[in-house]
């Protein structure tokens, strides 16, 4: 209980009284727009059921369950951008018929909510907001509404709009022959539309009680007569905030349906601890007068031939005790040179920051231009060139001095006056923790997961070649090994069962599909549910660097639990440029389901050209496009919200040119990435992270080989867009 | 047939949870959120444990007692500081000094950065003051009266330096040689006071954030 409540408080605390949290923007003024205190069962700002224009404060990561005697609904909502929330909702819906027999009367769904505020409330404008629920999903929630909100009272605030669709009480039944997942653009906005409204009055600082009137006649659940629509179209609930980030609800729909709801958010901008629990970084020392040390002044000791290991020796225990390898360095009279490896800062100028500082307290005074080159996998990413006596000048002020100060340049690959450090290589790393594998959205079992233990190592052989791999031993769990879905029209019409997977083992035809396409992705649980060891990953990959601007990286071995080969990269990136381009080619087997280093028959050459582009406001843009695993060609598109602090939220979707049949439910490959830094939640320097990806659903069109070690996250830590936007910590 | 499945269940957690991550790996690795929030938080735990530990083992010492013992130890020029946010005074020596700026450290490497007794920044507090650009300074060290713009820089934590900007009026304090310094802003208002000689802060309490709070200064050792 005690661990539980550090954790929370660890992960959610708010830390700063909101008076000054308001005030802590960049900008003069405060850019939110109308803030909701109240998330709706669907997790958007809103009433009970129906939405409002309110908004969530920008970068909120936050999630909800509303489980009522008509659905339980899971969402995951995020304040993309100012004015744009977004949802993805996985709901259990009664009332309805599965394909699936044994599943009793209720289906489970997917769905995706885009809300846009158009308008902001100001002097007696109300708050004006459109938006599409479910729009892109099977169509049980799907609906669109225009909605406008006004703050009467400070306590008080009411809105009304008009609703289409499940909004204004219509089903639009999906197409049997539609699998789904595309934007239904052509039923937006049609039909005959309602009216809904709501009030809420904020009774006291945590509690809110709402009123609303709405005009959903719960078509999908109560058609078969399996559940009844409630009796009144007018809805009240109560929510109790009981700290900024959890909100409890308890509501009725119609005064016969009960329902409760859960929900909570995280902001970015709502660190326990802000400034991180590092210790504090030696300060600069300061170059004597010329007169007091002549010799130091003069230079004459760069002729000595001890100076430089002496100094690098000083300075490699220096750099490591702030988490950094000093690889290589170069030293002259005037100039010296500090190649690092960065593994503990995850905003990468704190790491220049501390370098810089210890290089004025180890340097002779004679030197004057300090290069602070940044190694990722043996490859240079960058180099920040600064004047010594800026760093002494600028120590402890406003870091956007010290960056007007800096140069950031390209990395010459290899300068020949680098000497490496003695004693760093061959490197030994190694690991072994608890694993936890997770599987969601399977409509049987909801919620499958492993336990187990995982050993991790890696030997780097020299920087840039690096061998590494894990092996896992599966504890408990409830994942099994499984065939695929048996496709229906071969099992007399009947769906939801599997092949098991000795028949699916024993009949290597069933890999392919009926219409064709190979399993590539569709049989992911045969891997799963092993009770003896796997070999999830065992490869060795070389980094390396032909040109400044260009790095290579190849790997061979088993690149990911389902497959095995080689893996072969290119990118061009220049450290001041925000666009890159990059080429990937795999040759790859498919492992074997249960011998750790068998393999199968499937083997495949997928290729991809890229794209990518880092905006100033924290967005990435990426394009692949190229040849997937089951040979379809076709594209993915991938939008990446990225804060200075490591938090990162994106979303992807890739259509190929398989077609919607081939492909099954769902029509084309999507989901949305999830990734936080340890740091952020618990304050201790760490570049570990934890995060996932939620797909919506895992098939064999858009798949792609999951190797790890790609070149672009390697690259970019130290490169002009992301370095600068985290410059903020460099005399932290 | 299902009690031993539970128990074998019950062995291996306990067996998995035993080897809670150990290893020298870098940072860098991608973790499944649970387990992190686990070790976070078993982290945490033993964090306040070993605090606590400390705690009882070091006998319970007035702030006279560690000056004195301070400065008959550590050379170096010495501030006492106290924290009354965070209930802790402390002696903290000086590690660096460039122009009229100093680095005091505590041997929990927390710093504490002063511009000749004037508070320009925090360092490993987990609510740093990254730096303070006091406007008001000069008059404070004449002990004139006037108004100025103070701008406090923080480490916000979605990574960025903030600045929290204070309209601050310097004037007498109710005692004799008291230089009081009002300042506000953004919905909040704060106080700070000095004693200034010949234009050094010797004693002062200043405002560092608002969640680190005020702090008392006090010189020991020049």
């Amino acid at each position: 209980m005690r661990a539980h409540s550090m954790l929370t408080r660890r992960l959610l605390a708010s830390t700063v009284p909101v008076a000054l949290l308001l005030g802590l923007g960049t900008s003069p003024a405060r850019t939110d727009p109308l803030i909701g205190d109240v998330l709706n069962s669907y997790g958007l700002p809103g009433g009970v059921e129906t939405p409002t224009a309110e908004m969530l404060p920008d970068g909120t990561l936050g999630g909800t369950l509303s489980y009522n005697g008509l659905g339980r609904r899971h969402n995951v909502i995020f304040q993309l951008h100012p004015r744009i929330t977004t949802a993805l909702r996985y709901s259990r819906v009664e009332g309805m018929k599965d394909h699936i027999e044994d599943l009793g009367n209720h289906i489970w769904d997917r769905s995706f909510d885009i809300r846009f505020q158009v308008l902001d409330e100001a002097g007696w404008r109300p708050a004006v907001a459109v938006g599409l629920q479910d729009f892109m999903g099977t169509g049980v929630y799907s609906g669109e509404y225009i909605v406008a909100s006004k703050t009467i009272t400070p306590r008080l605030r009411a809105s009304l709009g008009i609703g289409w669709g499940r909004l204004a009480g219509e089903y639009r039944r999906p197409d049997s022959d539609d699998e789904g997942g595309k934007p239904n653009v052509d039923e937006w906005f049609s039909g005959s539309p309602k009216p809904f409204g709501s009030i809420a009055w904020q009774a006291t600082d945590k509690l809110s009680l709402v009123a609303e009137y709405s005009s959903d006649e719960y078509v999908p659940e109560s058609r078969d007569g399996l559940e009844e629509a409630p009796g009144s179209q007018f809805n009240l609930g109560a929510y109790y905030t009981f700290n900024p980030q959890y909100q409890l609800g308890l509501y009725t729909l119609g005064g016969d349906v009960f329902g409760a709801q859960f929900s909570f958010a995280l902001n970015p901008r709502n660190a326990p601890f802000p400034s991180g629990l590092e210790k504090a970084p030696a300060p600069v020392r300061p170059r004597p007068a010329p007169a007091a040390d002549p010799e130091g002044w003069s230079g004459a000791w760069s002729a000595d031939p001890t100076a430089q290991p002496a100094i690098q020796t000083v300075l490699k225990d220096a750099l490591a005790d702030e988490g950094q390898m000093l690889e290589s360095m170069s030293l002259s009279a005037n100039r010296a040179e500090v190649r690092i490896r960065n593994t503990r800062y995850i905003q990468h100028s704190e790491a220049v920051g501390r370098t810089a500082r210890l290089m004025t307290r180890a340097l002779p005074p004679s030197v004057e231009t300090l290069v602070i080159t940044s190694n990722a996998e043996g490859m240079a990413t960058s180099s920040v060139v600064l004047k010594r006596s800026d760093v002494e000048r600028l120590e402890n002020t406003e870091a956007g001095r010290i960056a007007t100060a800096a140069e950031l340049v390209d990395a010459t690959p290899r300068p020949g006056d680098l000497v490496r450090t003695p004693g760093l290589f061959p490197r030994f790393r190694w690991n072994l923790a608890p694993y936890l594998d997770i599987g969601l959205f399977d409509p049987e079992d909801p919620l499958r997961y492993e336990v187990g233990a995982e050993v991790k190592a890696s030997y780097e052989l020299m920087p840039g070649l690096i061998l590494s791999g894990s092996l896992r031993q599966r504890a408990f769990g409830n994942m099994d090994q499984s065939g695929p879905a048996i496709p229906p029209e071969l099992n007399g019409g009947v769906r939801g069962d599997h092949y098991t997977a000795e028949e699916y083992e024993a009949d290597p035809s069933l890999e392919t599909s009926p219409e064709g396409v190979p399993r590539v992705r569709s049989d992911t649980r045969m891997y799963t549910g092993r009770t003896s060891p796997t070999i999830p990953e065992l490869t060795l990959a070389w980094y390396a660097q032909p040109t400044e601007q260009v790095y290579t990286r190849v790997t061979v071995g088993l690149l990911e639990r389902a497959y095995g080969g080689v893996s072969g990269e290119v990118l061009w990136k220049p450290a001041n440029s925000p666009l890159a381009f990059g080429a990937e080619v795999n040759r790859v087997k498919k492992r074997d389901f249960d011998d750790m280093f068998g393999f199968r028959d499937y083997e495949v050459t997928t290729g991809h050209l890229s794209a990518y582009y880092e905006f100033a406001n924290g967005f990435t843009a990426q394009l692949d496009v190229g040849k997937y695993l089951a040979g379809d060609k076709g594209a993915t598109v991938t939008l990446t919200r990225e804060f200075a602090n490591g938090w990162r939220v994106g979303a992807f979707a890739t259509k190929t040119d398989m077609s919607d049949e081939e492909f099954g439910n769902g029509s084309f490959d999507k989901g949305i990435t999830i990734s936080l830094p340890i740091t952020w939640a618990a304050g201790t320097p760490t570049r570990d992270r934890a995060g996932s990806t939620l797909r919506s659903l895992s098939r064999d069109g858009g798949a792609r080989v999951d190797v790890s070690g790609r070149l672009y996250d390697k690259v970019r830590d130290a490169q002009s867009v992301k370095l600068y936007q985290g410059w903020g910590r460099f005399w932290r | 047939m299902t009690t031993t499945r539970i128990h074998r269940a019950a062995l291996s957690t306990l067996l998995i949870a035993g080897l809670a991550a150990c290893g020298n790996q870098d940072g860098g690795q991608d973790a499944n959120p649970l387990l992190i929030a686990a070790r976070t938080a078993a982290g945490g735990v033993s964090a306040m444990r070993g605090d606590k530990a400390a705690q009882a083992q070091a006998p319970a010492r007035t702030p006279e007692q560690m000056a004195a013992e301070a400065l008959r130890v550590n050379p170096a020029p010495l501030v006492m500081v106290g924290f009354e946010s965070l209930g802790r005074t402390q002696v903290m020596a000086m590690t660096g000094q460039n122009g009229a700026m100093r680095t005091y450290m505590a041997p929990s490497k927390e710093a504490l950065i002063l511009r000749d007794g004037m508070v320009v920044g925090t360092r490993g507090l987990g609510h740093d003051l990254s730096v303070a650009e006091p406007g008001t300074e000069a008059l404070i060290r004449a002990g004139r009266s006037g108004t100025a713009r103070r701008v406090m820089r923080y480490y916000s934590g979605d990574g960025l330096e903030r600045p929290l900007s204070f309209d601050c009026t310097v004037g007498p304090g109710p005692k004799p040689g008291v230089v009081l310094e009002s300042c506000e802003g953004h919905g909040a208002r704060f106080q700070n006071s000095f004693m200034p000689q010949g234009g050094h802060l010797p004693v002062s309490r200043q405002w560092a954030g608002p969640k680190l709070g005020y702090v008392t200064i006090q010189v020991l050792r020049p």
